[in-house]
């Protein structure tokens, strides 16, 4: 299939409603054997696993490419100048070097976006009053997240919907008007942002003494965890506070977990539990592997996420996460970044190393 | 069944409040109860310590403080007593640890304190060693005593079994009153060597005792600190960064990080007969206790010009690590370590791709890998669990400058190379800060009276009381016989 074929088909059964794995696993196999021809690292990769679209029998079989392998290769099928937008890892790891997704065209990632957001976060509602607690697009254009928000806020953010950010960070003085503002209209408001923000504000809010109520119907969307950009809260605790000083009961605090080595994001219904049940729209699809072997682990072990996620068709479909899950019937749970233990001994381990010779 | 770890003279064991840990490890679980001491009970114990440091350990002489720990450490050497029975049967449910590699490993790890090692072990630190039991006159003139501190704390980490005997055993030679606190992850060895030392000299037991808190809870640890004299810590950087900082000023803290060590194969040992026999000794280092200590390596520097060229060298090890895993299978592994090992795996098969004459080697299951670099590499830590890098170098030579960055993680170097070479190497990497050079085969064996990153294991634990001439001479003056 040619690029423009793909993007054709992808944008056809996006659109489609719901799919087996019958219809799946073709497509699957399709674009794999797209990326095979055309995205040569990604070839090479394969190769040395002795996968190639011949031998290919299900999606379960894609060779699942490791996320730092977008530090060392460039992944891309199409010329990577020929790119319309390149999102770029946040580099907190190796160096600081930054792995590099490139996108072709932006419209198979936004319809994607756009579909899974309606069914997953807007729900009831076509339009919400929002509030971004995050950089604008271009500020940051190639953060996969801004570019998300953006399209949150254009595509379902009604009038009045803004940035809750400036220059210099946060800004409070906005956001409690909105909060207020909200909070005397009792029109529902739905605030979004990475998980750091929303400690800060929560940190100010109670440095204030401030809580709010936000309308029945509000909502909020945090993502990305604290990564060491704010305190590290325990998820239970951080809902909790949520739930807290915004009043909006943790079933309608909703965590999107996405990457930039996707072009898909999986959501929760809510968080009243914790770790909450992740799931993704039709087109991707997650397993629970052995990281050493790469093997499926039966459902129920806790082991390392792979996705296929057939909207990254320019890249590579398959990628091999560094986060830790459990398969459950509809969904999985979402445990955190595996990190490379520390040795059990008094020998350094990777992680620690770098931390240390970079002072 | 339920073990019960930790040693407390003096309190009464239903005082305490115990906490259970779990150990399930292929499918074979054992609960282990730990004591979790009030802050009272706490300050009581370090007092009674304190005490009885002063009052008994002060006054006996150091041969019969080694004549009880060789007793000890025999007990734990005889395979028909109930302790060492204990440890061959526990030690590997709870860290995992090969049974065999465990038994063999503590075998030779207790060998090195028996008594005549003791007696070197303080022969290394002290030229005249009566200077701990009495005053002993000076080189400079007047007279000198070494003291231990009243009470030493120690902070362990890790599971490597028995470390914990190490600077256990320093404080007792220097004749400091101790307390440990043992890890979660192994918590049981030092709590029955301090059993089996009460059993022999009942009075020596009330001058130790080994208590537990979870990793991270300072209120505890702030407990011990406040009473110690002196502290001993292990563990990354962070966690030594605390405790520093949290003990008080006038408290001395000596802290013992991770480190990184690394082997060295010279041409010279690559010829066609000894090839095989050094990649044997360089894959056993890697295997013992799956590269969790600080002294196993990570990494070999390779020498080309030999007959066997270090490429053939990597497949060496990789062949001896493949025989290893029948013999000595490494432990399971949590899902977080396997993917340290498989992150590590995975970016040096990257790296392959770029750099043609890489390499990764590796078994289907992942329980062993070996990369091969040609590039300008510098030091970095393998995945750990036996995952090691091979580095050809045109010359030995070359390796301590691109090592000198890293001085303050440099420990350990295991060296295969001719006498001259040896020689050589030795000046230059100890002038960049490498403190122990040792045969293959021996790097995570370190022997009886190593100097442990480079320091005075006893030395560095006592403080000196001298008697100046001129108090001696001053003191003439108003004796009896004076004129």
């Amino acid at each position: 299939m040619t690029e423009a074929q793909i993007i054709e088909t992808l944008l056809d059964f996006i659109a489609a409603d719901g799919t087996t794995d019958d219809e799946f696993s073709p497509l699957a196999l399709e674009i794999f054997a797209y990326q095979f021809e055309n995205n040569i690292p990604y070839q090479r990769f394969c190769r040395q696993r002795e996968k190639t679209p011949r031998t290919m029998q299900s999606w379960r079989n894609i060779p699942a490419v490791p996320i730092n392998g977008y530090k060392d290769l460039t992944l891309s099928c199409c010329d990577p100048e020929a790119a319309e937008r390149i999102f770029m890892t946040s580099g907190t790891t190796k160096n600081g070097v930054r792995g590099k997704c490139h996108h072709p065209t932006l419209s198979v990632y936004d319809t994607s976006m756009i579909t899974a957001f309606r069914q997953r976060f807007m729900q009831e509602h076509t339009k919400l009053r929002m509030g971004i607690l995050f950089p604008t697009e271009q500020t940051m254009p190639n953060s996969s997240l801004a570019h998300y928000l953006a399209l949150a806020l254009n595509e379902f953010g009604s009038d009045g919907s803004r940035y809750l950010f400036n220059d210099d960070g946060l800004d409070h003085e906005q956001l409690f008007a909105e909060l207020d503002r909200a909070e005397q209209t009792g029109k529902p408001y739905a605030l979004l942002g990475a998980s750091f923000s929303f400690v800060h504000v929560m940190d100010k809010m109670s440095h204030l003494g401030k809580t709010v109520s936000l309308p029945e119907g509000s909502r909020i969307l945090d993502t990305g965890g604290f990564k060491g950009q704010s305190r590290e809260l325990e998820l239970n605790e951080f809902y909790d506070l949520l739930e807290a000083r915004f009043g909006v009961p943790r079933d309608h605090c909703i965590n999107m977990y996405g990457m930039t080595e996707l072009s898909t994001e999986f959501y929760d219904w809510g968080n009243a539990t914790c770790p909450s049940v992740k799931s993704g729209p039709h087109w991707i699809r997650s397993q629970i592997v052995n990281p050493l072997t790469g093997e499926e682990l039966p459902k129920g072990d806790k082991g390392i996420l792979v996705h296929c996620d057939l909207a990254h068709f320019n890249c590579v479909s398959s990628i091999l996460t560094e986060d830790a899950g459990i398969e459950l019937d509809d969904g999985f749970l979402l445990l955190g970044r595996a990190e490379g233990a520390e040795a059990k001994g008094c020998s350094m381990a990777v992680d620690e190393f770098l931390k240390a010779a970079q002072g | 069944m339920a073990l019960r770890a930790g040693y407390l003279p003096g309190i009464n064991a239903n005082d305490v409040e115990w906490q259970t840990l779990t150990y399930d490890r292929d499918g074979q679980a054992i609960e282990v109860s730990v004591p979790l001491l009030s802050d009272e009970q706490m300050k009581g114990l370090s007092g009674r310590i304190k005490e009885a440091s002063r009052q008994h350990l002060k006054s006996m002489a150091v041969s019969d403080i080694t004549a009880t720990i060789d007793a000890t450490i025999a007990r734990l050497l005889d395979r028909n007593d109930t302790y060492r029975q204990q440890a061959e049967e526990y030690l590997p449910l709870i860290t995992g640890y090969d049974a065999e590699m465990v038994r063999l490993g503590l075998t030779g790890y207790l060998k090195t304190f028996r008594q005549s090692e003791l007696r070197r072990f303080v022969a290394e630190d002290f030229v005249n060693p009566k200077i701990l039991d009495e005053f002993q006159p000076l080189p400079k003139g007047g007279y000198g005593r070494a003291y231990g501190p009243d009470l030493l704390a120690h902070i362990w980490a890790g599971n490597v079994p028995g470390l914990p005997l190490w600077s256990l055993i320093s404080g007792l030679l220097v004749k400091a009153g101790n307390i440990g606190k043992v890890p979660s992850t192994e918590p049981l060895m030092a709590s029955w060597f301090a059993h089996i030392i009460a059993e022999i000299d009942p009075k020596l037991g009330q001058c130790l005792a080994v208590v537990w808190w979870k990793g991270g809870d300072v209120d505890r640890e702030q407990a011990l600190l406040n009473q110690a004299d002196l502290v001993m810590a292990y563990g990354n950087n962070d966690t030594l960064h605390q405790i520093r900082d949290r003990t008080p000023i006038t408290t001395r803290c000596l802290t013992y990080s991770h480190k990184v060590s690394f082997g060295m194969v010279s041409k010279a040992a690559l010829d066609t007969g000894k090839a095989w026999e050094v990649a044997h000794q360089a894959a056993y280092d890697i295997v013992r206790y799956d590269q969790q200590g600080c002294y196993s390596p990570h990494l070999f520097f390779v020498e080309q010009g030999g007959a066997v060229t270090p490429q053939e060298f990597a497949q060496y090890i990789a062949n001896e690590l493949d025989c290893f895993e029948e013999k000595f299978p490494r432990r399971s592994l949590t899902i977080e370590e396997a993917s340290g090992v498989a992150a590590w795996r995975q970016s040096e098969e990257m790296k392959s791709f770029s750099e043609e004459n890489n390499a990764v080697m590796g078994d289907a299951n992942g329980a062993w890998s070996v990369a091969y670099s040609e590039a300008e590499e510098d030091l970095a830590p393998s995945g750990l669990n036996r995952t090691a890098k091979v580095i050809s170098v045109k010359q030995l030579d070359d390796v301590p400058a691109r090592i000198a960055p890293y001085k303050a993680f440099l420990q350990t170097v295991g060296i295969a190379a001719a006498p001259e070479e040896l020689q050589r190497l030795a000046g230059m990497l100890g002038a960049v800060g490498v403190t122990r050079i040792s045969a293959l085969e021996h790097m995570t064996a370190p022997e009886a009276g190593w100097h442990h990153d480079g320091r005075f294991n006893l030395l560095d634990l006592v403080t000196m009381t001298e008697v100046e001439r001129s108090a001696e001479t001053a003191a003439e003056a108003f004796s009896d016989y004076v004129d």
